[in-house]
């Protein structure tokens, strides 16, 4: 099964080099042996590599505040304690921790993103909208955030033939097993007459 | 003179003999440079064959580079994330996602998987996420990725929490908790088991609470022992003493953390603002003497961390602050 899809990669190797350098077919054995031997070691070093490459998942802070750190939020602040009047006045701890919940990282925390998403709002301090609209308007924002743009695709064409050879899972080849694969492939494509 | 005229005849035909001589050096001459030539022409073709294939060979590694870049714009989205550059980190989870698809496309495994399942977790796809850690189990971890099926298993009780599977979510971050080796594995999953433990603790009243806070409390300050230097250890113990109304030990740990390193700027300033609660909770519940002697303690902090005032550190908007005080 390895030798099969190998032995395709060659001639796709053999076919690509005849339509470029069609008279000296000796160069091709050394070219594309090597070539493939040393892509699949340097493959499989890369992918040890990259396997091993550790990445974790980030801690965030803690969400759940006491209850008096939620009504002491609303009461240091005069604006804040204006507009939550009522629901201060009234010990609404429901109300008021889900007004936390989207006011702290603004207010609070002042996370740089949101307080330009909600600029306006916080100029006319209107909390009670940003509240209001705080889930929609975050999750629109950050769909509408474009993926980072990644590097050239002008030779991503051009690889999909690197691509096939090197994702065989066939580290455990050694020189000698490749080479007689290319070989035998140079030898059927001689006797067909090209 | 027949003489000469023979000798003439033998020059002439010397001459005829060299020039023809000549002629066919020069011929021969003429062929090999052609053949010089010739080879000349092939040159250009050898070296584009052989960069072609130069390229190619250091282009073989593509097979596994979108696991590489899926691993690389995930941890530059960490990267912006902990800096608080929220657009730059979405991008960079969402390049990280695209990247990673296109590795369990064209070569499914558990680490693409798992990949696929961390960067859907933080642009917040908790199904997808969910599907994906599940993925992630179905190929299996190799040896030597011990780190990753941690990782998976966190991130699929992450998703089940946000799912609202609290229960079982729970129950795993405990066990990776208890478990693992790995200090990020255990900080990430010592966040999530506080949170889970403060928001079931906040959902009951009297004895029960206090017996849930206890537990958390004991959770914390076991990892600290563990590792002392861990300022997000001490972070937590701050946040659950919190919850104990216990403001001076809430205070002391918030001091530890912010000393020690906390690891992103968010949990920095929120570290902050419980100093600053502490501060302000102190202030109404100590009687004068205690508190004089706290504030001089305090004051000492505020100055060396360059705060503008007890309750203003250093970050704080200043306009937005003075103009809402």
């Amino acid at each position: 099964m390895k030798k099969m899809t190998l032995e395709k990669i060659v001639k796709k190797g053999i076919s690509f080099l005849s339509k470029i350098f069609p008279v000296k077919s000796y160069l091709y054995f050394p070219l594309l042996s090597t070539a493939i031997f040393w892509g699949i070691r340097r493959a499989t070093e890369w992918k040890k590599k990259i396997l091993s490459w550790q990445v974790y998942l980030d801690p965030e802070l803690i969400e759940e505040k006491p209850a008096e750190f939620v009504l002491n939020f609303f009461k240091k602040s005069s604006s804040l304690s204006q507009v939550y009047e009522a629901e201060i006045m009234s010990n609404d701890k429901e109300a008021l921790r889900e007004a936390f919940n989207r006011l702290y990282p603004i207010i609070g925390l002042e996370d740089p993103f949101l307080s330009a998403l909600f600029y306006e709002e916080l100029e006319s301090k209107d909390f009670r909208n940003i509240v209001k609209e705080f889930d929609e308007e975050v999750s629109r924002a950050k769909r509408d955030i474009e993926a980072l743009e990644g590097k050239s695709r002008l030779l991503e064409g051009l690889k999909s033939v690197a691509e096939e050879a090197a994702s065989l899972s066939v580290d455990l080849m050694s020189n000698e097993e490749v080479q007689e694969v290319v070989a035998n492939e140079i030898k059927k494509w001689t006797k067909e007459g090209n | 003179m027949r003489l000469k005229s023979g000798r003439r005849k033998e020059t002439n035909e010397e001459m005829k003999k060299e020039v023809n001589e000549e002629r066919e050096r020069e011929m021969n001459k003429n062929l090999i440079s052609r053949e010089t030539i010739a080879s000349f022409r092939i040159i250009p073709k050898i070296s584009f064959i052989i960069l072609l294939l130069l390229f190619w060979l250091f282009s073989l590694p593509a097979c596994v580079s979108h696991l590489k870049d899926a691993k690389f714009f995930y941890s530059q989205g960490q990267r912006f994330s902990s800096l608080y550059q929220t657009e730059k980190a979405v991008a960079s989870y969402k390049r990280a996602l695209i990247e990673a698809e296109l590795e369990a496309e064209k070569h499914p495994s558990a680490q693409a998987f798992m990949l696929k399942g961390m960067a859907e977790l933080n642009l917040e796809l908790w199904k997808e996420a969910e599907g994906s850690f599940l993925n992630a189990f179905s190929y299996g971890f190799e040896k030597g990725e011990e780190w990753a099926r941690e990782i998976s298993l966190l991130g699929l009780a992450s998703s089940l929490d946000e799912l609202k599977l609290e229960d079982p979510a729970l129950k795993i971050y405990a066990s990776v908790l208890d478990k693992s080796k790995l200090r990020q594995v255990a900080v990430f999953a010592a966040q999530k088991y506080t949170d889970a433990m403060l928001k079931r603790a906040l959902q009951k009243e009297g004895k029960e609470k206090q017996k849930l806070l206890a537990t958390a409390l004991k959770t914390a300050e076991k990892l600290t022992t563990k590792d002392l230097s861990c300022g997000f250890y001490h972070y937590l113990q701050s946040q659950v003493l919190s919850h104990l109304e216990d403001y001076k030990k809430s205070f002391e740990e918030a001091v530890m953390a912010r000393e020690l390193g906390l690891p992103k700027q968010e949990i920095f300033r929120d570290n902050d603002l419980q100093i600053v609660f502490c501060y302000q909770s102190l202030k109404e519940k100590l009687q004068e003497e205690e508190w004089e002697e706290f504030r001089s303690r305090y004051m000492a902090w505020v100055k060396r961390w360059n705060w503008r005032d007890a309750e203003t550190p250093s970050w704080k908007s200043e306009v937005r602050n003075a103009s809402d005080n």
